[in-house]
């Protein structure tokens, strides 16, 4: 399995994310329905954070490039420090998927190495709602041009 | 009133002379087209005309579907749940197509061939997290199953959503039931605080209150134990099986908090009949987080075994208590409820919770 040919963090790299797990419809339609305006907020060492937008609607999934917080306005947003994301993309291109370690609620359960942020209880719920889907999402990174159902 | 066969009708209807009443002197949008969005002919799609226009008060008790043309002979059905707030959120349209959209299978979906053969302390904490969670899903079931029939038909989608629920409480039941039969531990032990909280929930005297019960206290916490579950799983098995429930579950809580919004938003001289339910329902928490058959199978899977859970697993526990408890504080906030500082528990279990202490209201 290959992995994103693009580097990890960058707008190409979560577009291509988005691509290769959307390229199997019938897995994301057996998934069900979402709709989540998701941040994923990517912390380096030094200098400023990056966040990158993706929505998810209906059946689509949309990769919004590098975002600013205010004008994209995310229900929620998940955020952690450059090397624990590098870690869990390294994870799941090694095994095909997440690790036990490395799924989205194990890194984000005890608030690290990733803390969820959301303006009000609803937004932080909807991270939980789709876990499956989002989880599959970031799993299409070890898994080229389809995604497991998750199911 | 005597039904009544009307023998003349059919005698001359087999003479072919038919009434059309029901044809010529319809009251029906002609012309009505709902139109599909991407995902399909949703509910939300269908919510158009007359037929979107849900009523305050349901202006009678019949089955009859909201829109049509109603016999005036109509049996009244002895609905008690007449007005829409009692059941309403402004999420419930979408809640019930996600929830029909998201279904998903025990016996399919779970890789149950690959299930590990466990340490035995694990696979005995698992099972008996798999014991109590096979125990209290089913309550969440049996509540809205109680007070469906008692709901106006005219809030059908408030029934229908709750009708989903139950299914997906029915997979909860049955893959929990199943995970603990599934690898050689068992079903472990039942607990009388246990019992008595979902007691509390099935004999509330009002949908309000079993709703703030279930939708809001309980499932809130359960939710947060499907967390703790995914992160805790000894297998990949497991960790599906918390996963997916844990969808499930955060539907339920998105339509307990939105409804008790909805619902003070338009009375909001109620609250205190809330606060009043939560009190009581917060006081038998206290005792479920003082409970060895929840409290330690947890510490165990968090620590990796027994020998280790006394230290590491009374942490995890904390952080996990810490985490149900603020969580549960943001919903009722969001749902207009402030319990910040009037919460019944002890000051043990709520120390350290932003929020929680009485002081932090001063």
């Amino acid at each position: 399995m290959a992995p994103i040919a693009s580097p990890f963090h960058s707008a190409r790299w979560f577009a291509e994310l988005v691509a290769r797990a959307s390229a199997d419809q019938s897995a994301m339609e057996r998934l069900g329905i979402a709709e989540i305006r998701l941040g994923l907020e990517i912390v380096d060492a030094n200098g400023p954070p990056h966040m990158y937008g993706i929505v998810l609607d209906g059946y689509d999934i949309e990769s919004l490039g590098e975002v600013m917080e205010k004008e994209f306005a995310p229900e929620v947003v998940v955020s952690g420090p450059a090397d624990a994301w590098q870690e869990m993309i390294s994870s799941i291109e090694a095994n095909g998927s997440a690790d036990a370690a490395h799924t989205l609620n194990s890194l984000t359960i005890t608030g690290l190495p990733f803390s969820v942020r959301a303006g009000d209880a609803m937004g932080h719920d909807k991270f939980f709602r789709y876990m499956g889907t989002l989880q599959a999402i970031f799993d299409a990174a070890g898994t080229p041009a389809t995604v497991s159902t998750g199911r | 009133m005597a039904l009544g066969l009307d023998l003349d009708y059919l005698e001359r209807s087999a003479r072919g002379e038919f009434d059309l009443g029901w044809l010529r002197n319809g009251h029906s949008e002609w012309g009505v087209h709902a139109k599909p969005s991407k995902t399909g002919l949703t509910m939300r799609d269908i919510a158009i005309g007359s037929y979107g226009e849900v009523p305050d008060h349901a202006p009678r008790r019949t089955m009859a579907p909201r829109g049509s043309d109603v016999d005036p002979d109509v049996p009244d059905l002895g609905y008690t749940i007449n007005d829409k707030a009692e059941v309403w959120s402004d999420n419930l349209l979408d809640l019930y197509e996600e929830a029909v959209s998201r279904q998903w299978s025990a016996t399919r979906d779970i890789p149950w061939g690959d299930l590990p053969e466990l340490d035995p302390d694990i696979e005995h904490a698992m099972c008996q997290l798999a014991t109590v969670l096979s125990e209290v899903e089913m309550v969440a079931a049996d509540f809205p199953a109680k007070w469906l029939w008692r709901i106006n038909h005219d809030f059908v989608e408030a029934k229908m959503f709750l009708c989903t629920q139950v299914m997906d409480e029915a997979r909860h039941t049955e893959v929990f039931r199943k995970r603990a039969l599934a690898n050689g531990g068992g079903l472990g032990r039942s607990s009388a605080v246990v019992e008595r909280f979902l007691q509390l929930i099935l004999d509330a005297e009002s949908y309000d209150e079993g709703s703030a019960l279930m939708h809001l206290l309980g499932e809130g916490i359960v939710l947060s134990l499907f967390r703790a579950g995914e992160f805790l799983s000894p297998s990949p098995v497991e960790k599906k099986i918390f996963r997916l429930c844990m969808q499930d579950e955060a539907r339920h809580v998105a339509y307990g908090t939105m409804h008790l919004r909805y619902r003070l938003d338009r009375d909001p001289s109620i609250a205190e009949d809330f606060h009043a339910y939560l009190d009581k329902g917060e006081e038998i928490i206290a005792m479920i987080f003082a409970t060895p058959e929840i409290v330690e199978p947890t510490a165990i899977l968090a620590a990796g075994g027994v020998e280790q859970a006394s230290e590491l697993g009374t942490a995890a526990g904390e952080v996990m208590r810490h985490q149900i408890i603020g969580e549960y504080l943001k919903r009722c906030q969001h749902a207009g409820l402030d319990r910040r500082g009037r919460l019944h528990l002890p000051e043990v279990l709520i120390q350290g919770v932003p929020g929680a202490m009485p002081e932090a209201m001063a």
